[in-house]
């Protein structure tokens, strides 16, 4: 008995342990401003402001977990104070994990707030709370990936990079800095964390299609290999015996070992002459992968590599030349311009979908301000 | 063990004998598999492939390591894997955010573990929780530990050439242009050591008496809590070393994941002949099942298998292993 409650006793003082530990972190990660702001703005919920802007917004993002997210968090903070309305930013611990988005989704709506803030992972498992949302008449806006095929009306706007044009734009890039060597069959790898999410899902489309458009103008055939969806959704005409093999990875879950396995075997195709990833997760896998092969960069005989989004590892990997560029996103823009909407469609103005851009980075314009503010460590 | 069977002039011999038949038979099927990826992949055959498969290695080994302990008691640790990346987490994040030395961070992740280990002991000897269910419970806790403290980020350990990238030299050196891969002395090193800690020290006996006959164990007056504890709190600073050698070789870990990691270890461990019934096990059993498993991971996607058949596969060769085990136990009985 005795023994028993020291165990408990243990395991109390532990969990106390961890939460103030955690208490400490929030400190050091967040900038101060935000912080006071959503202690402050919690208290004014019920005191003096409380008479100009009742609203309150849900988000659900597809996760805290990459950099990206922090930067989209980073951006709503900053819109929400400038508007003076209560933010509660949310999402899953890991992108896999489906269920727990769902949970906090309808935890959203449940709350009822004035308008949700939505990047659904998986489409078809939200659409049951979509239809609720337009009985409860709570506006949805989706952001980064949005929330495409949602039933009519119960989504009213989208703020998001256009990935498709992302991808495209990269295929450009990469299609230049390889297109003199397309002699007999060449492959060119593409890299994607899942087969699910519509953000890269579209990327990688966008990349597939451009490609296969860019090779056709210089008369070359081009076919698509690998994860099926890439394979039936892409628009590229399969041939036979193609110029371009346009290969598709796809791991068998979003673990940084699966996916590095991937890129090792797309880099020791003895055809392999570049390759793209789709997120900062796949183009960790590049770097991870580059370091036994060595084999990326722009020499002979070498792989062209390029990336999406940034991190530290991305972001140092473009100046030392591994990857040639990589595209980035505007996060910071988008968590703006989704408070924005969020706000206009709460209070009853017309919202529309936006394309909050993305730009190609390389080791030369990496340092102009324009970029260097999207990219982030 | 194995060869309790009369008979069988290769199973009779005293070399034979003192290696054991099973980590022979491992052996053969580790060249039979290295010779089979040689021969359907070009790419098998460089270098390369020999730094990928030692990346594998040195975290699984580590975790399989560990987790042996645990196996000879008669228990399992369920939350090395989802523990490593949670360790690797709370140890990048005192680095990347809180600026801490890499050192700080290093330790961190190993005194997580190592309170995670105590836990899990504590609970399954005192708590009396069947081991599967209180690692597992553990498991769950990790897993949302690591996304509580950086905040739901994906966390990227210092990179090589970055100036506090010191510790991933550790693992892969560069030597004039070729990378030396390190780590494998650690795991040499520590495989050693715990493989005389486990049979010749007390504690170790100890450790594999409780996992032979628990209750015999208690009445010869041995305080079988402590040894069973302290197999977990080895499980657990084995998983902080595994979470070193992993963020070294792959450098980022995202909250929630390594899920299933854990299998890929206890697999090792028991394709090395550790019995998932308790009392018998040995670490260079374990080492060579591991390989086994490393050898898969980086072979099967180089001949072009698909991500998921890939998965598929390694759970077919554990299901065999376990089949396996079960075989001998039955025979013994």
């Amino acid at each position: 008995m005795k023994r028993k409650l020291l165990t408990a006793l243990l395991c109390v003082t532990l969990a106390a342990g961890l939460l103030a530990g955690c208490g400490k972190k929030e400190k050091s990660e967040e900038t101060p401003a935000p912080e006071t702001q959503e202690e402050t703005s919690e208290e004014e919920n019920e005191e003096p402001a409380a008479e100009a802007e009742n609203l309150s917004f849900e988000i659900v993002s597809k996760g805290l977990q990459q950099q990206y997210w922090q930067a989209v968090k980073n951006g709503v903070e900053q819109k929400a104070e400038e508007l003076g309305v209560n933010v509660n930013f949310v999402g899953p611990a890991s992108e896999a994990d489906i269920n727990d988005q769902v949970q906090m989704l309808e935890n959203a709506l449940n709350s009822s707030p004035s308008a949700i803030g939505l990047a659904a992972l998986d489409t078809n498992s939200v659409m049951d709370l979509l239809s609720q949302a337009m009985d409860k008449n709570v506006p949805i806006i989706g952001f980064d990936s949005g929330v495409p095929n949602a039933p009519e009306g119960s989504v009213q706007a989208t703020c998001a990079t256009n990935n498709y044009a992302a991808g495209a734009l990269a295929a450009e890039k990469i299609y230049e800095a390889v297109k003199d060597r397309i002699d007999g069959t060449v492959r060119i790898g593409v890299l994607t964390p899942d087969a699910t999410a519509d953000s890269t899902i579209q990327r990688g489309l966008g990349f597939i299609d451009k490609i296969a458009e860019l090779a056709k103008a210089d008369n070359y055939t081009s076919t698509v290999v690998g994860n099926e969806k890439y394979v039936n959704d892409s628009q590229c005409e399969k041939t036979d015996n193609a110029n371009v093999i346009i290969d598709v990875r796809v791991p068998a879950s979003m673990t940084s070992e699966l996916s590095a396995a991937d890129a090792t075997s797309l880099m020791n195709e003895g055809d392999t002459v570049a390759i793209f990833a789709v997120n900062e997760h796949s183009a960790n896998a590049i770097i991870t992968a580059n370091e036994n092969l060595n084999k990326c960069g722009t020499g002979e005989g070498q792989i062209v590599a390029g990336g999406f989004d940034s991190g530290a590892a991305q972001v140092q990997a473009v100046r030392e030349g591994i990857l040639i560029g990589s595209i980035t996103q505007a996060p910071v823009e988008m968590g703006k311009i989704l408070v924005q909407n969020l706000y206009d469609a709460a209070t009853g103005k017309p919202v529309e979908d936006t394309d909050t851009g993305c730009q190609w980075y390389t080791a030369e314009n990496m340092d102009d301000p324009e970029i260097a503010q999207n990219l982030y460590e | 063990m194995t060869d309790k069977k009369q008979g069988n002039a290769f199973v009779n011999n005293p070399i034979v004998r003192a290696i054991g038949v099973q980590k022979i038979v491992v052996v053969i099927v580790l060249i039979a598999m290295i010779l089979f990826f040689s021969a359907m992949s070009p790419a098998f055959r460089q270098y390369s492939t020999l730094l990928s498969i030692m990346d594998y290695t040195y975290y699984l080994a580590f975790l399989g390591i560990g987790v042996t302990f645990c196996l000879i008691t008669g228990g399992v640790d369920l939350s090395i894997g989802t523990g490593m990346f949670c360790y690797a987490l709370i140890g990048g994040y005192l680095i990347n955010y809180v600026h801490t030395p890499v050192i700080v961070g290093i330790l961190a992740t190993i005194v997580c573990g190592l309170i995670a280990g105590t836990i899990n002991g504590l609970i399954v000897s005192k708590g009396g929780h069947a081991p599967f269910l209180a690692t597992l419970c553990t498991m769950m806790i990790v897993r949302g530990l690591g996304a509580l403290v950086t905040g739901g980020s994906s966390i990227t350990w210092p990179g090589a050439s970055a100036p506090n990238g010191w510790t991933r030299t550790l693992f892969k050196m560069d030597m004039g242009g070729t990378k030396v891969p390190l780590g494998f002395l650690w795991v040499l090193i520590l495989a050693v050591a715990m493989s005389i800690f486990l049979n010749k020290s007390r504690p170790g006996r100890y450790i594999i008496a409780i996992g032979s006959n628990k209750e015999a164990t208690r009445l010869s007056g041995v305080n079988v809590a402590v040894y069973q504890t302290l197999a977990y709190i080895i499980s657990g600073v084995f998983t902080g070393l595994a979470a070193l050698a992993y963020s070294s070789a792959f450098q980022s870990m995202t909250p929630g994941g390594g899920g299933g990691i854990e299998l890929n270890a206890i697999g090792g461990a028991i394709i090395g002949g550790t019995s998932m019934s308790g009392g018998a096990g040995t670490i260079a059993g374990t080492i060579l099942g591991v390989f086994i498993m490393s050898v898969l991971q980086t072979g099967l996607p180089l001949i072009g298998i698909q991500a998921n058949f890939q998965q598929i596969i390694i759970g077919i060769v554990l299901i065999v292993a376990v089949y396996i085990d079960v075989l001998k136990n039955k025979k013994l009985a």
